[in-house]
């Protein structure tokens, strides 16, 4: 399997290497270069859109400004290229830092929007700063030169080629460190990330930039290749011609960005000549009339599901025979197709291709891959708590409130968190449990009172800081990394552990390498220790749920925290897991980690706690060890009701 | 001082366009949670046809308009159908950013192939000499505008108020599987906001095309500025947009006069995203509380 793996990545970097070699017409050797250029900028674009799952309508502006760095600095500098590249690299870096600054407070359509807006500042800039990019007359410039001699189109192909290669590292490594993890951690669930002691606003703005260095990258060499360049070129089309290529190719895959890149660049050229695209187009037809026949004679779809693309498909075919000048229809069609990948095509070639082996080479994705069990105990993997004043208690809840409008949904709530004890949270749907929690991880920020943990307040501080202060949680609602393994799960938690930069991650450094192996050994046991050790290749989402309730208890638990809240950790849980989850909880207990714990399941609540609060409409009712919690009035009135007056 | 309040004039008829065409954005959002990405396109498109049914057929002004208005509910329902209603499905927010771009970018390239590349005049329905007031002349043109914006809004804000079908579309915008529950089809409501919303944008398109050009390219930037203006408002607040357009709007003009006419884009974008560092939810928009 490696052996087989490895064959086919030389034949392909032979291949690569020797094209130039095989074809005489310069022609396509400069289609061949860019393609290699439009590779690096999808690469990078993959990991805002891919990765981080934000949709980026800037990187034609950034590509510009790779390219316009680029040929600044050899217009008026003279600058040979292994100056400027690396200029434009930083530069654009910085522009995708600007971009990322206030645009990634937003989500959604907003950034999009942002970025859209950001992209067309960048574009009115280079057009009428004309003292700098010479405005619409745009700027000359030369191949890089080697040996005081223009170098041909040919070296320069194989130049891309080199930087290809080198972007492909980069990129396959930064996405396999910690910064990747981070980066797939925030785009499943941005809440979880910051509770993991991972800023999701740092990490996007990380991602931007990397991305950005990428798309200056892609547009230094781009200029060159050129040897003229002007600011119509980067204009919004352009943007989503990049889009389309990383979705029609495939997100999260680097085979999905080649393909991509070959796709944006040849389709046009393709679509230059009628005849072409009159026969692509009725091919096309005919062969979705003969697949919708034969998915509806064996039954596995219904007349509506083909109809759309069916029509669709046809329409296409007709209108080519009636056209008579495709190029002025060039952007329809672009337009069209993104539709169609948008919905139908919505893993990209790559993902439908893995989606067809898969559904061929038997269901792999079904059965839960099980590895072989190592250490089952491994209570040791959980670091012990910082002892410090052990008399004085761990966390001071100070008359909080937690107005949302005329709502307090906690009205004056003082409680105190004796150390090393399991003090339970309980009360009635509604009763606050939950925006208690929220407002001890920094997710709310209360209206008045203060919270102290370790006598340092909390309150105004970001979830991020507080969860790396030692205050780790779970969710009500699982909120694991779906599409991350296990594993990976547990080592964004131990992101905290890295001390690694950018440099030790593309260069493999020592200190990556120590940091990377210790922490995975530490993932493997914490999951042994909640008793996932077998299924830690497995993608999160496809573990039961009580698995994913362990699962997340172990993430938290990777943080090293010193107390630990546990949201309705029992919530849907068989009895057995229930029992699991007990000792579970005792043993996290005996290493001297405090826990809070909210929970309905009142033998759960009174088997396992110290000390109880109950809560009721915002306000704290009673207190006490879990014997006079039973026999309390108030809160026997608050569960079933008081008798009316 | 005279240039001042020209230019103040000039632009809060400009402002009063971006705050319609927000407005429209501000309809689709409320009651799906997504924007037409080629909303700029739909008032492009309006024109166009305006500008067709005023030229080629020889079409009254102020009878064309009801005829525009009907064909930007026929072009906004079929951006809901194609573009939307798939990605609302799926709970797919790259779908549907994604397909209203790509239905844009078919628009417009539909609208070069019709009505060609260049710029086209609009005929004025008033007349085109202007008149003096505070020192500033004014053309009549730009007093419908602002008139006309102002009606446009109300006349939507009446609608969602006081009749039957409004509240349905109030009652979606609040809460969406709630208003399901009631029997509202809120797939209805859904399309009805996005007809509603290339209404006002193909209205502000004849409204502004005899003070401008029309032509293809006209939506992109118009587009854009009014999401500015929409964000710079905030996008739950009637009131901010048109402070928005108006502040918007007499900054461009003022940047267009004082500094370049290249740049008059970019304060306003530049403010966009100043509102956002700093206030996401816009000046006078309210602040979303997250659930976990």
């Amino acid at each position: 399997m490696k052996y087989s793996k490895l064959l086919l990545f030389t034949v392909a970097i032979i291949a690569l290497f020797a094209f130039p070699l095989f074809v005489n017409n310069d022609y396509y050797i400069h289609l061949g270069t860019t393609i290699l250029i439009y590779v690096i900028l999808l690469f990078g674009l993959d990991i805002v859109v891919g990765y981080t799952g934000q949709v980026s309508l800037g990187h034609a502006g950034l590509f510009g400004v790779g390219a316009y760095t680029c040929g600044v600095l050899f217009f008026k500098l003279g600058l040979p290229f292994y100056v400027t590249v690396p200029a434009a690299i930083l530069v654009t870096a910085f522009f995708g830092g600007l971009l990322a600054l206030p645009a990634l407070k937003v989500i959604g359509p907003y950034l999009a929007m942002v970025t859209l807006a950001f992209g067309t500042i960048l574009q009115i800039l280079i057009n009428e700063m004309s003292f700098l990019t010479e405005g619409p007359m745009g700027i000359k410039l030369l191949k890089p030169s080697l040996l005081e001699a223009e170098i041909g189109e040919r070296q320069y192909y194989w130049l891309c080629a080199i930087g290809m290669l080198f972007a492909l590292v980069v990129i396959h490594r930064v996405l396999k460190s910690q910064l990747g993890r981070a980066f797939e951690a925030l785009r499943d669930s941005p809440i979880a990330c910051d509770c993991m002691g991972v800023s999701v606003y740092r990490y996007k703005v990380y991602a931007f930039v990397i991305s950005a260095g990428f798309a200056g990258f892609a547009g230094a060499l781009y200029a060159y290749s050129e040897k003229y360049i002007s600011p119509n070129t980067y204009n919004n089309e352009l943007t989503v011609l990049f889009l389309l290529g990383i979705i029609m190719g495939g997100r999260k895959s680097r085979l999905g960005a080649i393909l991509g890149a070959i796709i944006i660049v040849l389709l046009p050229k393709l679509l230059d000549d009628i005849n072409l695209f009159r026969m692509v187009a009725i091919t096309l037809a005919v062969l979705v009339a003969i697949g919708s026949t034969l998915a509806l004679s064996k039954k596995i779809t219904t007349v509506r599901k083909v109809l759309t693309p069916l029509v669709g498909t046809v329409a296409l075919a007709v209108f080519s025979l009636f056209l008579k000048n495709i190029t002025d229809w060039r952007l329809s069609i672009f337009g069209a197709m993104i539709l169609l990948v948008v919905y139908y095509l919505q893993d990209g070639i790559v993902g439908f291709f893995r989606n067809f082996y898969q559904a061929l080479g038997g269901n792999t994705n079904n059965h839960l891959v099980q590895t072989e069990q190592t250490a089952v105990d491994g209570s040791e993997v959980i670091h012990k708590a910082r002892e410090t004043d052990s008399n004085a208690p761990i966390l001071n809840i100070e008359s909080i409130l937690m107005q949302f409008g005329g709502l307090k949904a906690l009205n004056n709530v003082d409680i105190t968190i004796k150390r090393g004890t399991i003090h339970g949270l309980i009360g009635p749907n509604g009763s606050g449990k939950s925006t208690m929690m929220n407002v001890l991880t920094g997710i709310y920020v209360p209206t008045a009172g203060d919270v102290k943990f370790e006598n340092q307040s909390v309150v105004g501080k970001t979830s991020s800081d507080i969860s790396l202060s030692g205050i780790a949680r779970t969710f009500q609602n699982v909120q694991l990394f779906g599409e991350m393994t296990a594993l990976e799960n547990i080592l964004v938690g131990l992101h905290h552990t890295f001390t690694a930069n950018f440099l030790d991650v593309t260069l493999h450094l020592p200190r990556f390498n120590r940091e990377e192996a210790a922490a995975r050994e530490r993932a493997q046991g914490l999951l042994n220790f909640v008793g996932l050790g077998s299924l830690a290749s497995e993608e999160a989402r496809n573990l039961p749920y009580g698995k994913q309730r362990m699962l997340e208890i172990a993430r938290a638990l990777a943080l090293d925290p010193n107390l630990l809240l546990l949201d309705e950790p029992a919530a849907g849980l068989t009895a057995p897991d229930i029992k699991e989850l007990l000792t579970v909880i005792r043993k996290i207990r005996d290493q001297g980690i405090t826990i809070i714990l909210i929970e309905h399941h009142m033998d759960v609540v009174m088997g396992v706690c110290d000390n109880i609060s109950v809560l009721d409409f915002g306000q704290k009712i009673a207190e006490g060890v879990p014997a006079e919690i039973q026999k309390n009035e108030k809160v026997i009135e608050a569960y079933l009701g008081g008798q009316s007056a | 001082m005279e240039i001042l309040i020209q230019l103040v004039f000039s632009g809060i008829a400009l402002g009063m366009i971006y705050a319609v065409i927000a407005f429209g954005y501000q309809l689709t959002f409320a009651t799906s949670g997504t924007l037409n990405f080629g909303q700029g396109e739909a008032l492009m498109l309006g024109a166009l046809v305006g500008l067709t049914c005023v030229d080629t057929l020889g079409i009254n002004y102020w009878l064309m308009i009801p005829l525009v208005c009907l064909f930007g509910a026929f072009q906004g329902s079929l951006v809901e159908i194609v573009g939307v209603r798939p990605a609302i499905k799926i709970k797919s927010e790259f779908g549907w950013i994604m397909s209203t771009i790509a239905l844009g970018i078919i628009f417009k390239n539909v609208a070069e192939n019709v009505w060609g590349r260049d710029d086209l005049r609009f005929p004025s329905p008033l007349p085109d000499e202007p008149f003096q007031f505070l020192g500033a002349n004014i053309l009549p043109m730009e007093v419908l505008v602002v008139v006309g914006a102002l009606l446009m809004m109300l006349l939507v804000e009446w609608f969602n108020r006081k009749t039957i079908y409004g509240k349905a579309v109030v009652a979606t915008a609040n809460d969406r599987d709630a208003a399901s529950l009631m029997g509202i089809n809120t797939g209805v409501v859904i399309m009805f906001s996005y007809a509603l919303s290339s209404v006002t944008a193909a209205f502000a398109g004849v409204l502004i095309s005899p003070l401008t050009l029309t032509g293809a390219t006209m939506g992109a930037s118009l587009g854009l500025k009014a999401f500015a203006v929409a964000i710079i408002g905030g996008l739950t607040s009637g009131f901010g947009i048109i402070i928005g357009g108006l502040i918007l709007g007499v900054t461009e003009t003022a940047t267009g006069f004082y500094i370049s006419t290249g740049y008059k884009d970019v304060p306003g974008l530049l403010l966009l995203l100043l509102v956002l560092a700093l206030k996401p939810s816009g000046l006078f928009g309210k602040n979303a509380i997250k659930k976990v």
